[in-house]
């Protein structure tokens, strides 16, 4: 089964892989609006977002002999978003890691009893509101599901650094949340 | 993971508010993956029927030289043999080749510029000749060796034979610039 999602839109794949442009755009059409998300999700504005995308895909379709099936080809191309936007952010000086150090460190258990925060909408505005770098690892956890191993390759930072960024992150968020 | 990953990870689909312009980022997407990749302006020399008669004759000879080879194939004495022969064909469009190039350093109806040109494209084919006759020296076996040898001459001859009708047809310009074989 897993081989089979591994697969997924293999003949497209193939024939781009030869450079054929209209199987080329039709997996472009295919991920497309999911990757503008994934960017504007960490670029936030639509210019620099539109440039990763397009970046993204120029570097995918000219890098396709290395897709190998080891993964799907959406998350592929997905991880490819991500390192340019990261990149982009970096120019930028955007902080990719939240700067923020707490000396205080209270026990990262959340009291998941209160189901007022499990609001979808709310959730959605109050990560708006978070520092930038705790809404790249909330973004890259929660939402791209990357584990913390690959969150660390993402952002270069240690697996360490990423759980307790992602705690204190989660923390603030269920905080703003919760004052919403 | 707790009730509100759990609850994040269900909704995720609420997070894709956004619709690409897709129009506008393909077009960009396309011509940035042609800037990578320029194509070349290609004129087809193959569909003229001059080159077509040329090429039937000498790949008729190519087919002939190949499959006699093959047949004697197995006798080393014989193999002497079909070099020999191999070596008379050669001979023979080696000596044609060099009395038409002759030809077009002799005629005074193009200028040294446009025969350096072509020249040079001459040059660039009896480089190409010159790597197979090695490669051919260690495989006297080798089919794809011979038969681009073929296509080598090939060429030749029929750039010497165009150059020679235009100049006939008085009618010469520079295109022999853009012919990409």
């Amino acid at each position: 089964m897993e081989t089979n999602i591994l697969y997924t839109h293999k003949d497209l794949v193939e024939k781009s892989k030869l450079g054929d442009r209209v199987s080329q755009y039709k997996l472009y059409e295919l991920y497309v609006d999911a990757m503008y998300n994934v960017c504007m999700r960490m670029m936030k504005v639509k210019e620099d977002a539109e440039d990763v995308v397009q970046d993204s895909f120029i570097e995918a379709f000219n890098n396709m002999a290395s897709f190998r099936y080891e993964s799907t080809f959406g998350s592929w191309l997905k991880r490819i978003v991500v390192n340019k936007s990261i990149n982009q952010l970096k120019k930028k000086k955007i902080p990719v890691v939240s700067i923020e150090k707490e000396m205080y460190h209270i026990k990262t258990d959340i009291e998941d009893e209160d189901t007022s925060i499990l609001d979808i909408k709310k959730i959605i505005k109050s990560i708006a509101l978070l520092p930038a770098g705790y809404q790249q690892i909330i973004n890259l956890y929660l939402v791209e599901g990357y584990d913390h191993v690959e969150i660390s390759e993402i952002l270069d930072i240690s697996t360490s650094t990423s759980k307790s960024q992602y705690h204190r992150a989660k923390k603030k968020l269920i905080n703003l949340i919760k004052a919403s | 993971m707790d009730k509100f990953e759990k609850y994040i990870k269900e909704n995720k689909g609420a997070f894709d508010v956004h619709k690409a312009n897709k129009d506008k980022l393909w077009a960009n997407i396309e011509s940035g993956l042609e800037k990578q990749a320029p194509k070349r302006k290609v004129i087809r020399l193959w569909n003229r029927t001059v080159f077509k008669v040329a090429a039937s004759i000498l790949l008729a000879l190519g087919v002939f030289t190949l499959a006699n080879h093959m047949i004697t194939n197995s006798n080393s004495h014989e193999n002497q043999f079909i070099s020999q022969e191999l070596q008379d064909i050669d001979s023979h469009y080696n000596g044609l080749v060099a009395y038409q190039v002759k030809l077009i350093n002799n005629t005074p109806k193009l200028t040294a510029s446009q025969k350096k040109d072509f020249l040079s494209f001459m040059d660039d084919l009896d480089n190409e000749y010159d790597l197979l006759i090695e490669e051919l020296k260690k495989n006297i076996d080798n089919e794809r060796v011979l038969e681009a040898i073929v296509i080598n001459y090939k060429k030749r001859i029929e750039l010497i034979e165009n150059l020679l009708k235009q100049i006939n047809s008085s009618k010469i310009t520079n295109d022999e610039d853009v012919y990409i074989l």
